[in-house]
C-alpha cells in the first residue's frame, strides 16, 4: 500500500498547536505568574477578626468587687433557605419559646430561596442555642456573639453608660475607658475554601490571639450607689422635682463611693429614651453655678491669708452696689439680721454682704473691690481648689469657667457674684473635691473612680497620688469644718443630725440664667456636707443637686433634707461608731 | 499480513495519563466531595467517593481497552454501522425522552446529553456517535476509493448524511459545541486522508465553516457569546478565569499534591472538565509541559499506526482516533488557558468521568490492535523513499522495492 502524503498535515497541524499551548503555559505558569498569584491570594485569604472580649464593670460590695456590668454569650440564628426545611424551622425556631427573637416572619425567610444567609433570630440565650443545636436542624447555623447584661438594671447607668451595637462604649465609663475595655482585637488570617472554612494548605497563615479587655473595678459602693439612688427618687417624688444628682466621697484621699444621677435609664435597651440628655452624667459633665457653696471657698481663702476670722465683724446693710448694679442678699427683706454681724453669722444666713466684704478685705480695701483681691480669688479658686479645671477623674469630665479677674468689664461685679457662686460654672466633682480638701486638713487629692482591674478573679488595686497639693492650711481646714458645723445648729437641735457625730455643710440656691439674665423664678438647689465620727475627721463629703426647670427650688427646703436622708444613711451603712 | 508486536508505547502512555488522572482525582475528590456536601448541608458524599469511583472507571476502561483490543478489526467492522445506528437512535430517543419529561434523560440547563442509569451513573450516546461515525466514514471512504468512486456521490451522500444526522443530534439537539466540534474533527481528518481531491475537501471545510457562522448569526445568544469572547468578557469569564488563576498559581513546579487551593470550590467542574488547570496548580508548568508531551506522544504513535496501516481502512480508523484525542485534548486545554471560547469538554483519559474514558480507551484499543498488523519499519523507510522517487521519477512502486537492498547507495545515487 502507499505512503499517504496527507498525513503530515497531521503531524504538522499538532506540532502547531502543541506549540501555541506551551507557549501559552510558558506565559501563564512563569511570565505572569506573580498576578495570578495575587488574585489567588485576594480570592482565597480569609481575615477575620478574634473578637477580644469586653472587660466587665464591678463595683464594690464592702469590700469584695461585685460585676455590675457583665457579659453574656447569646446566639444569632442564620437560616440558609435553600437547604432549610420549611416545616422544620416552623418547629424549632417559630415555637412559643424562640418566636420572641425571630427577627422576620418565616414567610419572609423562605420567599427567596436562592438566599443562601438570613439572619433569622438575634441575642437567643444560650439555654435556648443549645436546644436548637441539639435538633440539629438542616440548614441552621448558630453565630455566638457577646450582649451587655446589668445585673442592677437602671442602677448607675448614667455613671456607666452603655455599649452601641458596633461594640462601642458610649457615655460614662463604657466610653471613658472604652481603650481598657475593649482590649484588642486578634487577627486570624487564613487560607480558605469557598464556603469561607480555614484551610491547613499554605503556610501564610497568621494568628495574633486577642487582648482580652480588661475588668474595671469602680470605688463606687454599689450598696451607696443604690441607697443613694433610693433616697434621690423618694425625695425627687416627695418634692416633686424631676431632676437629681449626688456625689458621695472619701475626702480623706478623693475616692468616689457614689455618682448618682436620677432619672436613669436602662443600659439593656438604651435606645428607648426620650433624648440624649439622660445619658449624660452631670456629676462630672455638667458646669453650673452651685451659688452660696462657693462661699465656703471665698472664706476660707480670706481666713488662710488672715484677711478675717469667723468672728470678723462687717456692716450688713442688706446689699451692695458694685459697677453700678445692686446685688441682694437673698434674705434682704429680714431687718433683723442687718446692722454689724460675724462672717459665721453670714454663713449661716447665706449673706452675700459677707462674702463680697471678704473679697474686699482680700484686696486690703474694706470700701471696694479691687484686683489684688481678685487675683487672689481667682488663684485659690483655681490653683487652691481647683475649679474651673479638670479633676484628672477618670471620667469624660467638664472644664467649667472662671473668670479671668483682669480682663474684660466689670470685674468687680463679675467676681462680687464669684463670691457667692454665681457667674462661674463648675462642676460637682470639681465643688466636690475642693470642698475635701477644704475640710480634711488642707490637701487636696484628686478624685477617682477606679479601685483596680479583676486579674484572675482577685482585686488587683491600683496606685493612687497621694495629695496633689496643699490647699489651704491645717488651721484653716479646721475652722472651715466648725463654720460648716456651724450652719446646721438647727439639725442638731431637731434631732436630724444624731448625737456623737460631726456633722458640717452649705447651702446653695442658683438663679438661673434665662435669655442672658438672672431669673427669679427658676433656682438650682445645691447642698454640699461632710460627716463622720465627733472628734474624728470626716469620712465622708456629699453632694447634692436638686431642681426642675421653671421652678424656684431653695436649697434649704430641698437640697438640704436630701443630704440629712444621705448623711444618716451613710453613718447607718459605714457603721461609724459615735464619737465621745 | 501476519500479526506481530503491538506498540507498547500506546498502552505505556494511555496508562500514565489513567494514573495520572486518578492520582489527582485521589488529591482532590475528597475537596469536590466537601464542596457538594457544604452546598447541600449533606454528609451524603464521602471523602473516597470520587477516587472509588473513578477507580472502578478506570478498571472497567482498561477491560474495554482489552476487549477492543482482542475483538478482530475484520468482525468489528461488521458493526461500525450498527454503532453509529445505536448513537442515533440513542441520542433522538434522549431527545423524546426530555421532551416527554422522562427522569430518564439527565440534562442540565436546558441540554439534555445524558441517559441516566441509576446507579450505574449515567451514559452519553454523543459517544457512540464519535466512534460509530469514525469507523462508518472510514469503512465507506475505503471502499469507495477502492472502486474508484471517493470523489462521487456514491461516497458524499451516504457521507453527508450520517455526518449531518450525527452533528444535527449532537450540535442543534444536545447543545454539545465540544462534542461537535470533536465529532467535525473526525469527519474533516477521516474524508481528508481518505484522499479526496483537495477542492472537494476544502468545499467541505467551506460548508461547515458557513454552516458554523450562519449557526452563530442565526442565533443572537451564540452571537453574544463570540463577541463577549473576543471582547475578552465571556459569559465563562468565572470559570476560566479561576482556572488560569489555578495554571497560573502552579508557576514552575506546582504547589504540590493535596495542595490545590482552588480545587477547594473556587473552581468550577474542577475534577472533570477542569482538571487540566488542578494539574497545573499542582505540578505546575513543568507537571502541564509533561502531560501534553506524553499526549504528543500518544498522539505521533497513533499517527504512525496509520501511517504504516496495512490498507486504508486502517489508516482512516487510526487517523480518526488521532483526531478525536487530539482535537478533544487541544480543545479542553485552550478553553482553560483562555485561548478558546469554554465549550464543556472532557480531558481525554484524565477527567473524571465514565463514558468519556472508556471510548476513548476502545479506540485505543482498536488503535494498538491496528498496530499488531501494521508493516514494518524498514519497509516504510523503503516506502518513504520510494515516494520521493515516484514523484520525481514516476517510478513505480514495483521498481522501488525491487531496488530496496541497496536503497542507501541508491538514494546517493540518485542525489548524485
Amino acid at each position: 500500500m502507499e505512503s499517504n502524503p496527507r498525513l503530515k498535515f497531521f503531524k504538522y497541524a499538532l506540532y502547531a498547536v502543541v506549540a501555541v499551548i506551551l507557549a501559552r503555559l510558558f506565559q501563564i505558569q512563569i511570565l505572569q505568574k506573580e498576578t495570578w498569584v495575587a488574585k489567588a491570594e485576594a480570592q482565597h485569604t480569609l481575615e477575620n477578626t478574634i473578637k477580644a472580649k469586653r472587660g466587665e464593670i464591678f463595683m464594690m460590695d464592702g469590700e469584695e468587687p461585685v460585676a455590675v456590668v457583665m457579659n453574656e454569650k447569646v446566639y444569632t440564628v442564620i437560616v440558609d433557605p435553600m437547604t432549610a426545611e420549611e416545616e422544620e424551622i416552623r418547629e424549632v425556631l417559630y415555637n412559643d419559646n424562640v418566636v420572641k427573637f425571630t427577627t422576620f416572619e418565616i414567610e419572609d425567610v423562605f420567599s427567596d430561596r436562592t438566599r443562601r444567609y438570613f439572619v433569622a433570630a438575634k441575642n437567643v440565650p444560650r439555654e435556648l442555642a443549645k436546644k436548637i443545636q441539639e435538633v440539629e436542624p438542616k440548614g441552621v447555623y448558630l453565630q455566638e456573639t457577646t450582649k451587655r447584661v446589668y445585673p442592677e438594671g437602671t442602677m448607675a447607668a448614667r455613671l456607666l453608660g452603655f455599649v452601641n451595637v458596633d461594640g462601642e462604649g458610649q457615655y460614662g465609663v463604657e466610653a471613658a475607658m472604652d481603650e481598657e475595655l475593649k482590649g484588642k482585637d486578634g487577627l486570624l488570617k487564613t487560607v480558605a475554601d469557598i464556603n469561607h472554612v480555614a484551610l491547613s494548605i499554605g503556610n501564610a497563615n497568621v494568628k495574633i490571639a486577642a487582648e482580652d479587655g480588661k475588668d474595671v473595678v469602680l470605688t463606687v459602693d454599689r450598696n451607696i450607689q443604690a441607697g443613694v439612688e433610693k433616697i434621690l427618687a423618694q425625695k425627687m417624688a416627695e418634692f416633686g422635682k424631676d431632676q437629681a444628682s449626688a456625689l458621695v466621697m472619701d475626702p480623706r484621699n478623693g475616692e468616689v463611693l457614689a455618682m448618682a444621677n436620677l432619672p436613669s435609664y436602662d443600659p439593656a435597651d438604651y435606645g428607648n429614651v426620650e433624648g440624649a440628655e439622660v445619658y449624660v452624667n452631670r456629676v462630672t459633665s455638667d458646669p453650673y453655678e452651685p451659688a452660696s457653696v462657693c462661699k465656703g471657698f471665698t472664706f476660707a481663702t480670706a481666713i488662710e491669708l488672715g484677711a478675717i476670722t469667723p468672728e470678723t465683724v462687717f456692716y450688713n446693710k442688706g446689699y451692695e452696689i458694685v459697677d453700678g448694679w445692686t446685688i441682694k442678699n437673698s434674705t434682704w427683706d429680714r431687718a433683723d439680721l442687718l446692722g454689724p454681724t460675724s462672717i459665721q453669722n453670714a454663713f449661716n444666713w447665706s449673706l452675700n454682704t459677707g462674702s463680697m466684704f471678704a473679697l474686699r478685705k482680700l484686696g486690703g480695701d474694706e470700701t471696694a473691690i479691687n484686683e489684688k483681691g481678685r487675683k487672689i480669688l481667682y488663684d485659690y479658686y483655681v490653683n487652691h481648689f481647683g475649679l474651673g479645671k479638670l479633676t484628672g477623674i477618670e471620667l469624660f469630665e467638664s472644664k467649667g469657667l472662671i473668670n479671668d479677674p483682669v480682663e474684660g468689664d466689670g470685674r468687680d461685679s463679675l467676681y462680687a457674684n464669684m463670691t457667692f457662686g454665681q457667674n462661674l460654672l463648675v462642676t460637682m466633682i470639681q465643688v466636690a473635691s475642693g470642698y475635701s480638701a477644704m475640710i480634711n486638713g488642707g490637701e487636696y487629692y484628686r478624685p477617682y473612680i477606679v479601685k483596680g482591674y479583676m486579674e484572675n478573679g482577685k482585686l488587683v488595686p491600683v496606685e493612687h497620688e497621694g495629695a496633689a497639693w496643699r490647699a489651704v492650711s491645717e488651721n484653716t481646714s479646721a475652722t472651715m469644718r466648725e463654720m460648716l458645723w456651724g450652719t446646721r445648729s438647727l439639725m442638731r437641735t431637731s434631732g436630724v443630725d444624731p448625737v456623737g457625730y460631726y456633722i458640717g455643710g452649705k447651702t446653695g440656691t442658683a438663679q438661673v440664667i434665662r435669655n442672658g439674665a438672672y431669673s427669679m423664678d427658676e433656682w438650682v438647689a445645691t447642698y454640699i456636707g461632710f460627716g463622720g465620727a465627733e472628734g474624728q475627721m470626716p469620712e465622708y463629703l456629699v453632694m447634692v443637686r436638686i431642681w426642675k426647670d421653671g421652678e424656684t427650688t431653695g436649697a434649704e427646703q430641698y437640697a438640704q433634707p436630701v443630704f440629712n436622708e444621705i448623711s444618716n444613711f451613710l453613718i447607718d451603712y459605714l457603721k461609724i461608731k459615735p464619737g465621745a | 499480513m501476519r500479526k506481530h508486536r503491538g506498540d507498547r508505547i500506546i498502552v505505556g502512555m494511555m496508562m500514565v495519563l489513567l494514573i495520572a488522572g486518578l492520582i489527582i482525582i485521589y488529591a482532590i475528590g475528597p475537596m469536590r466531595a466537601n464542596f457538594l456536601n457544604a452546598a447541600y448541608d449533606q454528609d451524603t458524599i464521602s471523602e473516597n467517593h470520587f477516587f472509588v469511583r473513578q477507580l472502578v472507571n478506570v478498571i472497567i476502561s482498561i477491560g474495554a481497552f482489552v476487549a477492543a483490543f482482542k475483538f478482530p478489526y475484520e468482525k468489528m467492522r461488521k458493526f461500525s454501522k450498527w454503532i453509529l445506528l445505536l448513537g442515533i437512535v440513542l441520542s433522538a430517543g434522549l431527545w423524546i425522552l426530555a421532551k416527554a419529561g422522562s427522569s430518564i434523560a439527565k440534562c442540565e440547563l436546558g441540554a439534555c446529553r445524558w441517559i441516566n442509569l441509576g446507579s450505574f451513573g449515567s451514559l452519553q450516546p454523543a459517544e457512540f456517535l464519535k466512534l460509530g461515525l469514525l469507523l462508518y466514514l472510514s469503512q465507506l471512504a475505503a471502499s469507495r476509493k477502492a472502486e474508484g468512486k471517493l470523489s462521487k456521490s456514491d461516497f458524499w451522500l451516504p457521507a453527508g448524511v450520517a455526518s449531518v444526522i450525527s452533528l444535527a443530534l449532537v450540535v442543534v439537539v444536545q447543545q454539545d459545541m465540544g462534542t461537535g466540534v470533536v465529532l467535525i474533527a473526525i469527519i474533516l481528518s477521516t474524508i481528508l486522508a481518505s484522499g479526496v481531491p483537495l477542492k472537494q475537501f476544502i468545499l467541505v471545510v467551506a460548508a461547515i465553516l458557513v454552516a458554523g457562522v450562519g449557526a452563530i448569526v442565526v442565533a443572537p445568544h451564540r452571537l453574544k457569546r463570540v463577541e463577549t469572547f473576543l471582547n475578552g468578557e465571556e459569559a465563562d469569564s468565572y470559570h476560566i478565569e479561576n482556572a488560569m488563576i489555578a495554571i497560573g498559581t502552579g508557576g514552575m513546579f506546582g504547589v504540590g499534591v493535596g495542595n490545590s487551593v482552588q480545587a477547594t470550590g473556587y473552581l468550577p467542574e474542577s475534577i472533570n472538565d477542569s482538571v487540566f488547570a488542578v494539574m497545573g496548580e499542582t505540578f505546575g508548568f513543568v507537571g502541564l509541559a509533561a502531560v501534553v508531551m506524553i499526549f504528543v506522544v500518544l498522539l505521533m504513535r497513533i499517527l504512525r499506526v496509520a501511517g504504516l496501516a496495512r490498507d486504508t481502512e486502517q489508516q482512516l480508523v487510526a487517523t480518526g482516533v488521532f483526531a478525536w484525542i487530539a482535537v478533544q485534548m487541544a480543545v479542553n486545554v485552550m478553553a482553560m488557558t483562555g485561548l478558546i471560547p469554554l465549550t464543556g469538554i472532557t480531558l481525554p483519559l484524565l477527567s473524571y468521568g465514565g463514558t468519556s474514558m472508556m471510548f476513548i480507551a476502545i479506540a485505543l484499543g482498536l488503535t494498538f490492535q491496528l498496530s499488531c498488523f501494521t508493516r514494518r519499519e524498514k519497509e516504510i523507510s523503503n516506502i518513504k523513499f520510494s515516494n520521493s522517487h515516484l514523484k520525481r521519477g514516476r517510478l513505480k512502486e514495483g521498481a522501488a522495492r525491487r531496488n530496496f537492498k541497496g536503497g542507501r547507495g541508491l538514494k546517493k545515487e540518485a542525489l548524485s
